[in-house]
């Protein structure tokens, strides 16, 4: 039996297509969000890489920020219950999800059997989300995927607000004008994302295993920084963009095995 | 419709219009209102003069003009009173009456931009002590000094403690309401709930009594039935907009209780019995506990609701927390923490009156409701 887990995100869209609820046949990511092309692309292209039509699909749940506006799913179920779902099936011993997404940064905490126990969401605002990374990459000209190899670097990381985007974009320019070593500004932009999310992390209780998923744990930068703040080793989860995804088809192999009980 | 879907329907529209219920009102008796801003001011004085007080909390509203004159992380509800200031919405009240129990209302009440006349006064802190009963009846004296020569009556110790009467038997029905709506949410969803409490800050009060005293009797006559939903208490500053309870109800949520500055906050406690008007209003303040805007040594906010949680067989706590309200982020760690401690699962969804797009508290709400 084939299931899907369709998770539209603000910045990206993934697709896990999934057998008998244990085998990943296909877990896809197109780096645009809801409200363009990137559903529906992603989609054909998990599809034609499993080999399958979207009527071979026993069930599909649609998650994420734009999962009521996914026509193909037969139920939405949120992101944070799916995360949890995704994560735990990948990371059994995991007690603490960190997921930073495009505009999101929530902290999860997982009971033993792999149940939300809490969790908690950033605020309306982009500081410390994968947009505020977007944001400083382009002033800071340097590649996304290349922030970790300058924090790596770093001798003496730079202060970057944590509260604001606006306000941390004009002080890292100012910082530019000033000399400062990119390196040393990248390190401090993951410290600020870190304390960010390790304030979520902080209000849901920190208890090991801490995993990370999201678009933003492929930057080991942001891991190593909210590592050190938690002064405890993160695990990144594998595959962190689809986490989600996976636990939506989870969710539906279970949904359909039960009926079928 | 129904008596029920009438008396539902009348109340939530006048809490939608505010405007209509003065004219209403100056109409009938030819008097006009009183603004009362949050929060526990002494309303009684201002129905003893024969006028009608008027909440005053905000609304629904983009915030520009107000930008000039309060910083960005003032809270939403007041970001969006001087807003309104600020467009003459409040101009054809006579008189506001503006206590100051937070740092953001103290710093407001100097610099009310409407053209009403302003009565601020103060609630005392250290309140356990006798002299602060003292203090506030003082200041409640300088109150009613005050409305007496603006709206130009005598308001007498007599018509006082009539009007004290009047607001406890409302506070009294009140309580009975909201018990009932307990039992029966699917006819009281969460934002009739909140539009039939609201109204009471637009109605005179005996006139709110009558009509929901008549819903609750229409209510118990009906036979109770099985909710399949889950059932949460809410605290905070207040539930708005509607759109947030509209969130609840689609996830299945009843509001079985609260413990809402707006909401049962403001009845759950009556005046005390005594002769001295003003004393017995200023000892209500001393009796009322478990509120952000109360200094209380003993923080009893926490077991105040595990015991509403208790009482009302709730599965678990809503948070409404006012975006950038001190007051009520600073009482959060510390009741979230005896939640821990009790097993009492909470929500935190953020209160902003600027916001349109609700994607977040949905999605925080639907992950509630699938963890429950
Ligand atoms: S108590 Fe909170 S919401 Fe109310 S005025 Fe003060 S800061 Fe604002």
């Amino acid at each position: 039996m084939f299931t899907m887990g369709i998770d539209i995100g603000s910045s990206s869209s993934k697709v896990v297509i999934l057998e008998d609820g244990a085998n990943i046949i296909a877990g896809e990511v197109i780096q645009i969000g809801t409200g363009s092309s990137g559903p529906k692309r992603v989609l054909d292209e998990a599809l034609s890489k499993a080999g399958l039509k979207l009527e071979d699909m026993a069930k599909i749940i649609a998650t994420g920020y734009g999962r009521s506006s996914v026509e193909e799913a037969h139920k939405q179920i949120s992101e944070i219950s799916c995360q949890a779902k995704g994560v735990f099936f990948l990371v059994p011993s995991a007690k603490l999800i960190i997921d930073i997404g495009g505009q999101d940064v929530k902290a999860i905490r997982l009971d033993s059997k792999g149940g939300v126990k809490q969790f908690f969401m950033n605020d309306k605002c982009a500081a410390g989300t994968g947009r505020f990374l977007d944001v400083m990459s382009r002033v800071l000209e340097v590649n996304l995927d290349d922030m970790a190899e300058y924090d790596a670097r770093a001798t003496e990381p730079a202060t970057v607000s944590s509260t604001c985007t606006v306000f941390a974009e004009s002080e890292v320019i100012s910082q530019l004008s000033n000399g400062v070593a990119k390196e040393n500004i990248i390190a401090g932009v993951h410290q600020s994302v870190a304390s960010k999310a390790c304030g979520l992390a902080y209000r849901c209780g920190v208890e090991e295993d801490i995993v990370m998923c999201g678009g933003v744990a492929k930057d080991l930068g942001v891991v190593r920084a909210i590592s050190k703040e938690l002064k405890k080793p993160v695990i990144v989860a594998p595959n962190p963009q689809i986490t989600a995804a996976l636990g939506a088809a989870i969710f539906a192999f279970e949904e359909v095995r039960g009926a079928n009980k | 419709m129904s008596r029920i879907e009438t008396i539902i329907s009348e109340l939530s529209s006048i809490s939608n219009n505010p405007r209509k219920a003065m004219e209403d009102y100056k109409k009938e008796t030819g008097k006009g209102s009183v603004g009362v801003m949050p929060y526990y001011a002494p309303e009684e004085i201002i129905h003893a003069a024969g006028f009608l007080p008027v909440g005053i909390w905000g609304g629904q509203k983009s915030i520009s003009k107000a930008r000039a004159y309060l910083p960005p992380f003032a809270c939403s509800i007041m970001q969006s009173v001087m807003e309104m200031q600020l467009e003459g919405v409040y101009d054809d009240l006579e008189a506001v009456l503006f206590p100051v129990p937070c740092d953001t209302l103290k710093c407001l009440s100097q610099k009310w931009k409407g053209t009403s006349p302003v009565i601020v006064f103060t609630h005392p802190q250290n309140r356990k002590l006798e002299a602060a009963n003292k203090f506030l009846a003082e200041e409640y004296r300088l109150v009613r000094e005050k409305l007496e020569t603006i709206l130009n009556v005598k308001i007498t110790d007599e018509a006082l403690n009539q009007s004290i009467e009047t607001y406890n038997e409302n506070r009294k029905v009140m309580r009975e309401f909201t018990d009932l709506a307990a039992n029966y949410p699917q006819i009281i969803d969460p934002k009739k709930r909140h539009a039939i409490i609201k109204a009471r800050f637009f109605m005179e009060k005996s006139k709110h009594t009558a009509m929901v005293k008549e819903l609750n009797s229409e209510l118990k006559s009906l036979p109770v039935e099985a909710f399949t939903g889950k059932k949460v208490v809410l605290t905070g500053i207040m539930a708005e907009p509607n759109e947030v309870l509209d969130i609840l109800k689609d996830n299945g949520f009843a509001v079985v209780a609260d413990d809402l500055a707006q909401e049962s906050r403001l009845f759950r406690n009556d005046v005390p019995s005594g002769t001295d008007p003003l004393y017995r209003l200023a000892k209500w303040w001393q009796e009322f506990d478990g509120c952000s805007l109360a200094t209380d040594a003993k923080k009893s906010r926490g077991p105040m609701m595990m015991d509403m949680v208790k009482g009302s067989k709730a599965d678990a706590v809503v948070v409404c927390m006012m975006k950038f309200c001190d007051p009520e982020e600073f009482d959060y760690p510390i009741y979230y923490r005896q939640f821990e401690e009790a097993g009492i699962k909470s929500l935190f969804i953020e209160i902003d009156l600027e916001t349109t797009s609700f994607e977040q508290t949905k999605t925080r709400v639907q992950s509630f409701s699938e963890m429950l």
